[in-house]
């Protein structure tokens, strides 16, 4: 066995537990999964089955770490060792087509979370360098700057000052004894700035106590993407550590979905701690000031508008109601897509595939599914997208093939509709 | 070509099958019809006596629970029939012979009996008859039908070969029998194999098995047959009406299998166009549907006699359902054969959904050109003529 | 001691209790792995959430079973029919009542029987011809899969060869398949009647613990 394919081995063996373990055990390989995935479902390609893109790790796990492997050894009915090739092979379904959306976990009878596995196989591929090459670029940018796009803290603050003149609004940095620390992701910094301001007339209307900190700015973790757990270690610990120094007792996570799981449910479990602060989404920031009434809506957004639920935030992230409460009091004309909620369909570029431009016909094709959702209701004029990275590929998807749709993030509709 | 001479085969089935069944009524009728004075045939043959009659033990039992008869049901009994006379009754110096006596019973003579409750005929023959029927004419000559096409389909095997693809694989295909459909059809084909199994151990069990199993053995794989042949029935009848249902649409015959008959089913030399069904797979569809229902309705009698008590209906369903049985299993010899091995490129229609483009094309034009939009040229009949592929692929 | 004695005696306790130990042993040994307690303050209860997922995919979600009905329905009637007939068929009470346990319960009345046994027929073969002729599950099938359902075909059949009770053969039979699925079971696929619950639970727990209600 080569040394490549030992390290990838060896690692995601060391990262099965218990749960994992169930999971490769208990596939009845129905291949119902198939019909959840949206690469599947664009392509029709029976490769794309979710199940399939863990092949690799099922193998090695019945051949070296499963019960009862000695009996069937002796026996000669262990699966051959998985050879470097086949783990080459596989990288392209283990990073391009699965966008850890976790839809396929609802439709296996036997609650398979295939999301889950494969990120354990990404750190496999991550500790032996396959990785591919857009989002090693990413990584590169990461340990550079500390953010995936390369924006740096003065990029950061040129923005922060634009956003300041344009509101009208200070937007205090690095306040020592803020409440709240807000992240963001390199996305919105470089490419919708207005959230920026949005969380400052939020905010200012609220009446909450905030920051950024130019030391951790950046919410998005690479590391967890590419499934390099050093690297999203350092990244969480970069944000404990602002967060620490300035002494605020919420850290919000921006409209990012794999952000919030990053710091909120994996984060505490790569530092071995339980934060000494509490990691809020937006959207839960801004459903708690709604319940509070301290978001005062004036005159409603009266365009037809339907809401796109990030995977990783509805389905990953349990924030369901929330985002549907804010709507139903900032739009005069919601309507949920089909198989809206739980069930949703990915945009089709999570999970690192959007960094990924080997993966961008593969993902634009994906798209096309949820386009078709969109196209299904009548006169709809724009999209709520309430995670940067999704918003980045709805707007990519809908420009390829063509839909004449606004996509807008939740904060800027929310501060948009604030009563003047 | 030869592809379409085999449809023609199943063609030739199916008349085959369509006669036998026309004529199988009649067989088993007849032999009652022959024996005078069944009891269909008596208000016929003997006038009916307006003398009143005593009841029978069901009008003794309601007059005994002080109930009302019912005069209609009295009225329209048949009266009985006028009895034959027997021959005179064997003497003391041995005038007539026993032989002749029974055989005056068995061709129906009456006896006088005591009250008219019983029919008043001394032997009952049809038991017989049927037996006889079923041993010496279903069981002897029947299973060959089934055997001789399958010794055909190796003949013609041998002669022929593999029907190949004209200009070999396209590489491109066509989507041609959606997922359901592929249920349908394998779920109604892997019972129906089993039921074919089961069926030919108890219909041919004892002359074929039983010299090479001797008893023991064959009595245990007979049981075991029955009984799986028993269970898997319903399930036989749910499979085919899933199947009937699924393949109905595109199933009824059209022009364009008129034109196909006329051209031989492409035997001569012309070609014979088809839609996404041609004739011969119509007609198997058909076979399928009529006789198939006639052996779910024969084989419902048969797992589940109370149904009906008449006794001509059983004799009636065992020997239906042999014919029908040996008529379909011959005729899917001939769909397996020309579905799997006879011809390049069928069975991925039923394996992975998907046809070549240059099979569609050659095997069912007017399909072709309706799920394409190209035209279909043929090559006109000569193995030699350059693919068509080329010429598709301009248009 | 003749070949039916030796089946349906020492054959039979050897099966079982290759079953018995396999089983457990496998069932224990996944989750013996174990895995680090999760740090991240919960927003809802890991165990309601592992009760929840085990009982929430028992049920299709109709989002998706609208695209698979056949297969849905197919393995619905399959399991079920499985079920009743392997719990309830009046020789199998008797067996286990007679041979196993000591206790019994009501069996199914004869036509009872025929129709689970029909019904999982039915499904079984809906399941087996999905499985060869669907492109994504010739993909993902091995030889475990059609092992599987074969001998659990086969040991189905021959139970119901041998329902006349007339034949101690056609019983030594379904006994001696019976056996072989025994063994084959602890190694293979057929696990999943017990692991199941191991691998729902652990998503449900997660959902749980995210104060998701899936
Ligand atoms: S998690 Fe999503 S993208 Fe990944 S395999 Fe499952 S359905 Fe497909
Ligand atoms: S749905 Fe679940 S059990 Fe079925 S093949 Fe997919 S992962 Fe395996």
């Amino acid at each position: 066995m080569s040394e490549t394919a030992d390290t990838v081995i060896r690692t995601m063996l060391d990262q099965t537990d218990g749960d994992i373990a169930a999971y490769l055990e208990a596939c009845v390989h129905c291949g119902e999964c198939a019909e959840a995935c949206h690469f599947y479902l664009a392509t029709q390609d029976p490769k794309y089955t979710p199940t399939y893109k863990l092949m690799p790790l099922v193998k090695a796990y019945k051949r070296h770490k499963a019960p009862l492997r000695s009996v069937k050894g002796m026996l000669g009915l262990l699966p051959a060792e998985v050879s470097e090739e086949e783990l080459r092979e596989w990288e392209s379904l283990v990073y391009d087509s699965c966008t850890m959306c976790g839809r396929c976990t609802l439709v296996c009878p036997m609650g398979l979370d295939i999301a889950g596995t494969i990120r354990k196989m990404r750190e496999g591929y991550s500790a032996a360098g396959i990785v591919p090459d857009g989002l090693r670029t990413a990584r590169e940018n990461v340990v550079k700057t500390g953010s995936p796009m390369g924006v740096t803290a003065k990029a950061l603050k040129a923005q922060i000052a634009r956003q300041e003149k344009e509101t009208g609004l200070e937007i205090p940095l690095d306040k020592q004894g803020a409440e709240y620390l807000a992240l963001f992701s390199s996305m919105e910094v470089m490419g919708y700035p207005e959230v920026i301001g949005a969380y400052a007339r939020i905010f200012a209307r609220a009446g909450i106590d905030w920051t950024i900190s130019t030391e951790a700015y950046e919410a998005t973790n690479i590391g967890v993407q590419i499934g390099d757990g050093p690297l999203a270690r350092k990244l969480v610990a970069r944000i404990v550590d602002a967060a620490r120094k300035l002494g605020v007792r919420h850290v919000i996570s921006p409209e990012c979905g794999h952000a919030y799981g990053a710091i909120r449910w994996a984060g505490p479990n790569m530092l071995g701690e339980t934060f000494p602060f509490e990691v809020i989404h937006i959207i839960e920031l801004l459903d708690r000031l709604r319940a509070e009434g301290r978001l005062e809506i004036g005159e409603k957004d009266a365009r037809r508008i339907t809401l796109h639920d990030p995977c990783q935030i509805v389905r990953r992230g349990g924030l369901l109601k929330e985002p549907r409460r804010l709507l139903d009091d900032a739009c005069a004309d919601f309507v949920e897509m089909k198989g809206s909620g739980v069930t949703n369909l990915c945009c089709g570029g999570g999970g690192g595939v959007s960094a990924n431009p080997r993966a961008e016909e593969l993902k634009t094709q994906a798209f096309s599914c949820k386009k078709a959702q969109l196209d299904a209701i009548d006169g709809l004029k724009a999209v709520v997208v309430p995670c940067a990275n999704c918003r980045g590929v709805f707007e990519d998807g809908l420009d390829a093939l063509g839909g004449d749709y606004e996509v807008i993030g939740l904060s800027e509709l929310v501060a948009d509709t604030l009563k003047d | 070509m030869l592809r379409q001479w085999m449809a023609g085969l199943t063609f030739a089935l199916s008349v085959m099958l369509s006669a036998a069944f026309s004529v199988a009524p009649m067989v088993a009728p007849a032999q009652e019809a022959n024996a005078p004075g069944s009891e269909a045939e008596a208000p016929a043959t003997a006038p009916a006596t307006d003398k009143p009659r005593p009841g029978t033990l069901e009008d003794i039992l309601r007059r005994q629970q002080g109930l009302k008869l019912d005069p209609e049901r009295l009225l329209r009994r048949p009266a009985p029939p006028a009895p034959i006379p027997l021959p005179p009754q064997l003497g003391t110096l041995g005038r007539q012979s026993d032989a002749d006596l029974w055989r005056a019973l068995k061709s129906g003579a009456y006896a006088r009996p005591s009250s008219d409750t019983a029919s008043g005929k001394l032997m009952q023959t049809a038991g017989e008859e049927w037996r006889r029927l079923r041993r010496e004419v279903i069981l002897k000559y029947a299973p060959w039908l089934p055997a001789g096409v399958l010794g055909l389909l190796v003949l013609f095997y041998l002669i022929r070969g593999r029907i190949r693809i004209r200009g070999g694989r396209s590489g491109r295909t066509i989507p041609r029998f959606s997922m359901s459909h592929r249920i349908a059809h394998w779920f109604l084909a892997s019972v129906f194999i089993l039921m074919a199994i089961s069926g030919l151990m108890i219909l041919i069990g004892r002359p074929v098995l039983l010299p090479l199993l001797g008893h023991e053995v064959h009595s245990v794989l007979l049981s075991a047959a029955l009984q799986g042949h028993n269970l898997f029935g319903p399930v036989f009848i749910l499979a085919l009406l899933i199947a009937i249902v699924r393949f109905m649409r595109g199933n009824f015959f059209q022009w364009a299998d008129v034109k196909w008959i006329l051209r031989g089913g492409g035997m001569l030399g012309v070609h014979a166009p088809a839609h996404h069904y041609n004739f011969g797979e119509k007609t198997w569809y058909w076979i399928v549907v009529f006789v198939g229902l006639g052996m779910a309705a024969t084989g419902l009698l048969l797992e589940f006699p109370w149904l009906v008590e008449t006794l001509l209906y059983h004799q009636l369903a065992t020997i239906l359902h042999a014919l029908g049985a040996v008529v379909m299993i011959a005729v899917a010899l001939g769909h397996i054969y020309i579905g799997s091995i006879g011809m390049e490129g069928a069975l991925d229609s039923m394996l992975k959904g998907e046809v070549d483009e240059n099979w569609a094309r050659e095997h069912h034009d007017l399909w072709y050109e309706q799920v394409t939009g190209k035209k279909a040229v043929h090559g006109g009949g000569g193995d030699d003529t350059p693919p068509p592929a080329a010429a598709a692929e301009q248009t | 001691m003749g070949l039916v004695e030796f089946i349906e005696g020492p054959a039979f306790w050897f099966a079982l209790a290759v079953f018995v130990a396999g089983a457990l042993w496998r069932f224990v040994g996944i989750i013996r792995i174990g895995h680090k307690p999760d740090l991240a303050p919960p927003k809802g209860s890991a165990g309601w959430g592992w009760i929840r997922g085990n009982l929430r995919h028992f049920f299709p979600r109709g989002l998706f079973a609208e695209r698979t009905w056949m297969h849905v329905l197919g393995g619905y009637a399959f399991h079920l029919g499985l079920f009743a007939v392997m719990f309830f068929a009046a020789p199998h009470v008797d067996f286990i009542r007679e041979r196993l346990i000591g206790v019994g319960w009501p069996a199914l009345p004869r036509w009872g029987f025929i129709i689970a046994a029909e019904i999982a027929f039915a499904g079984l073969i809906v399941l087996w011809v999905r499985r060869f002729s669907d492109p994504v599950m010739r993909l993902i099938s091995d030889w475990d899969d059609h092992v599987g359902s074969w001998l659990t075909f086969l040991v189905m059949l021959t139970g119901c060869l041998a329902l006349e009770r007339a034949h101690v053969s056609l019983r030594a039979l379904h006994m001696g398949l019976v056996e072989l699925w025994l063994i084959y079971f602890p190694f293979s696929r057929l696990m999943h009647a017990f692991t199941f619950m191991l691998s729902r639970g652990a998503t449900g727990a997660s959902y749980g613990r995210k104060g998701m209600t899936l």
